[in-house]
């Protein structure tokens, strides 16, 4: 008889128990080992990537540039137009593009961007209902005309694609981070691989964004290591202790760097897609631990949100050149101890010579 | 042989691929082992029942043990309400029918256990089970969640300091596949290490060492044997007191004693070692149809006249 009593309470029990937990699920899928869910559930609120202004698409659609500048600017304006297309339903387009089959449905450089978008769409429409499915039919048909007109320009101007940059260094603008990045616009991204003898060398491209920093100021990836003779760049997420433990010395290396004209700039995987709540603890924890460095989010379905999701180990510091390429091996955990800090100074200095 | 007993009979005899079976269903993603990657899907929201390290590559779900730390360890948190009720209806469900069944870490003792050699005895060594309690509440419950920085985070003290799964299943197959890891690793992996080392060693020597004196998770689920809907039954018509079961026993539990004892890992062996057919496994609640046998108030059993309550 009391077997039955023990049983029947701990059943009740353990099912309000599992029930309170309810909510609890998240931190714990987050927490439970140093990883990040960011790529896998959060709500993309991508309004405002982008550089450009919201200049109204059909007087953009019906420009016609005069020469190279106006076209590399109107390419820029549309690209962010598409940006905006995409941020509009940015819950929906997360579905689709995680729906999307990477090894499947690869994007061909060539193939409409447009088109490929139709396409994921079809493949993912169970997921969606009638009206969801009209507003990314309609988005998608509205990307593929931009498309259209970036194709005339690129045929006219082929050099309208490279994103305009101020740097004086030779080689810098064009090969490190191409124009649309954030991922969204897929094959154009990226054309490292075309130009990437002009630098002589093989090193992989630090993975391309268009983001914020956690104030709200624009932050694109060309501009931030073109500015930087040298950027660190540390992955990381709030509730990690060896994460949160070396910010202190991060800040010290990033007043070091200020004197050489690099920085350090940080990435928590929480914040990614503008996660307000995440942003408010991120903030909150920089603040105690000192840091002045800025943190940057993206969207978690750039080529750079893909770049972090696919991080296992937390933290995890990359050192980039004024190139936009990855020097050496990421120091994966902490640089706070001898060993660390050495082999991330090695990388430093080569990375500025 | 009765029904319930040629089934319970069956169940034992495929001990083995059971628990291969479950090994293989908790680690699922079987390439990322080949890329030192982890797997970090949906899955992970999910704890598997056994002791099985999440940042093994090929992990399925999420260790409840480490899942637990994580969540307390977090500024957010002081108690895991989920983790707990997901053991709590685990233990009822099954107990530690999962240490001797379903558990990754446990099978690895089991089978290092039958090289052959010199097995020792650990009848001797009891006072050493209850360490595994304290494990369970230090390392487990209380230090994650109370020795904390100044912004309220704490370190997952069992998977940090002493778990030989995490060296196993994580560590050593991470760094073999990625330089980064492997060039991170330092004094913390040299001492759990030698953790893995030792447990390897005793495991060959002894029966489920780490089992026995260590587990916190198989010390929950210890505690929730009494209570656990799986219990092991003797038929006092057919027992004739033999001892036989109490000798096959690897946990040193005397079933017909404590039937319900918190070491019995529910393997089964002595259902398999009962001449007359006399044990089984049994499923479910209410009043037991037999009284379980009462030895002699000395305790020892006797050999040639059983004694039947009925």
């Amino acid at each position: 008889m009391t077997k039955i009593e023990t049983f029947a309470l701990t059943f009740v029990l353990s099912l309000s128990l599992a029930a309170c937990g309810g909510a609890n699920t998240k931190s714990v899928a987050t927490s439970a080992a140093a990883e990040t869910t960011a790529a896998a559930g959060a709500e993309s609120a991508g309004g405002s990537i982008g550089t450009g202004n919201a200049a109204d698409l059909a007087t953009l659609m019906a420009e016609e540039p005069a020469d190279a500048t106006a076209a590399a600017e109107l390419y820029q304006a549309l690209m962010t137009q598409e940006n905006v297309i995409l941020a509009e339903d940015s819950a929906l387009w997360e579905k689709v593009f995680l729906s999307i089959d990477k090894d499947q449905q690869k994007f061909d450089e060539g193939a409409d961007y447009g088109d490929y978008l139709l396409k994921a769409i079809d493949g993912a429409k169970e997921q969606f209902t009638a009206d969801e499915l009209a507003r990314l039919n309609a988005a998608a048909e509205k990307i593929k005309k931009i498309e259209g007109k970036l194709s005339a320009l690129e045929e006219k101007y082929p050099d309208c694609a490279t994103q305009p940059d101020d740097s004086t260094s030779a080689g810098a603008a064009g090969d490190s981070v191409s124009a649309g990045s954030a991922g969204m616009t897929g094959g154009s991204a990226n054309t490292a691989g075309d130009n990437a003898g002009t630098a002589g060398d093989s090193a992989e491209v630090f993975p391309s964004f268009e983001g914020q920093d956690l104030d709200g100021n624009p932050v694109d990836s060309a501009t931030l290591f073109s500015n930087n003779a040298v950027t660190v760049v540390n992955f990381w997420f709030t509730t990690c202790k060896p994460c949160v433990g070396e910010l202190p010395d991060l800040e010290a290396l990033h007043q070091e760097l200020a004197k050489k004209g690099g920085a350090v700039i940080g990435i928590n995987a929480f914040t990614l897609d503008s996660n307000a709540k995440e942003i408010e603890d991120a903030k909150s924890i920089l603040e105690q631990q000192g840091v002045t460095y800025p943190n940057i989010w993206f969207a978690s379905n750039s080529d750079a949100g893909l770049f972090t999701a696919g991080l296992y180990a937390f933290p995890t510091t990359y050192v980039v050149d004024r190139n936009g390429r990855i020097v050496g091996d990421p120091i994966v955990g902490a640089i706070s101890s001898d060993a660390q800090m050495k082999k991330l100074n090695a990388l430093i200095d080569q990375a500025l010579s | 042989m009765d029904k319930k007993t040629s089934n319970s009979k069956i169940i034992s005899r495929f001990r083995g691929w059971i628990q291969g079976a479950a090994t293989l269903l908790t680690n699922l993603h079987l390439p990322n082992f080949r890329t030192g990657r982890i797997y970090q899907g949906q899955g992970k929201i999910v704890c598997v029942p056994g002791l099985n390290c999440y940042s093994c590559p090929a992990a399925s779900g999420a260790c409840p043990i480490g899942a637990f730390q994580a969540v307390v360890g977090s500024s957010s948190f002081r108690f895991s309400y989920y983790i707990t009720g997901f053991l709590i209806l685990l233990g009822v469900l099954l107990g530690r029918f999962i240490c001797g069944f379903l558990c990754p870490f446990g099978w690895f003792q089991e089978l290092l256990h039958r090289l052959p050699g010199k097995k020792l005895s650990t009848k001797k060594l009891k006072p050493l089970t209850y360490l595994k309690y304290l494990v369970l509440l230090l390392m487990v419950v209380l230090l994650p969640a109370f020795a904390v920085d100044e912004l309220g985070m704490g370190d997952p003290f069992f998977c940090k300091y002493l778990c030989p799964q995490g060296v196993l299943e994580g560590a050593i197959p991470l760094s073999l596949a990625n330089a980064g890891i492997r060039s991170a690793l330092g004094p913390l992996f040299r001492w759990k290490l030698l953790i893995l080392v030792g447990i390897v060693v005793l495991s060959i020597l002894i029966y489920r060492p780490f089992c026995k004196w260590i587990c916190p998770l198989g010390a929950f689920y210890a505690l929730m044997n009494r209570v656990s809907l799986l219990t092991i039954e003797a038929n006092a018509e057919t027992c004739i007191s033999c001892g036989k079961c109490a000798k096959a026993c690897g946990m040193n539990v005397d079933v017909l004693k404590s039937p319900n004892h918190a070491e019995c890992i529910r393997c089964g062996k002595c259902i398999s070692a009962c001449p007359t057919d006399a044990l089984h496994f049994r499923y479910g609640f209410g009043e037991k149809k037999q009284r379980r046998i009462h030895n002699d108030t000395n305790g020892s059993v006797s050999e040639n006249q059983p004694k039947h309550q009925i």
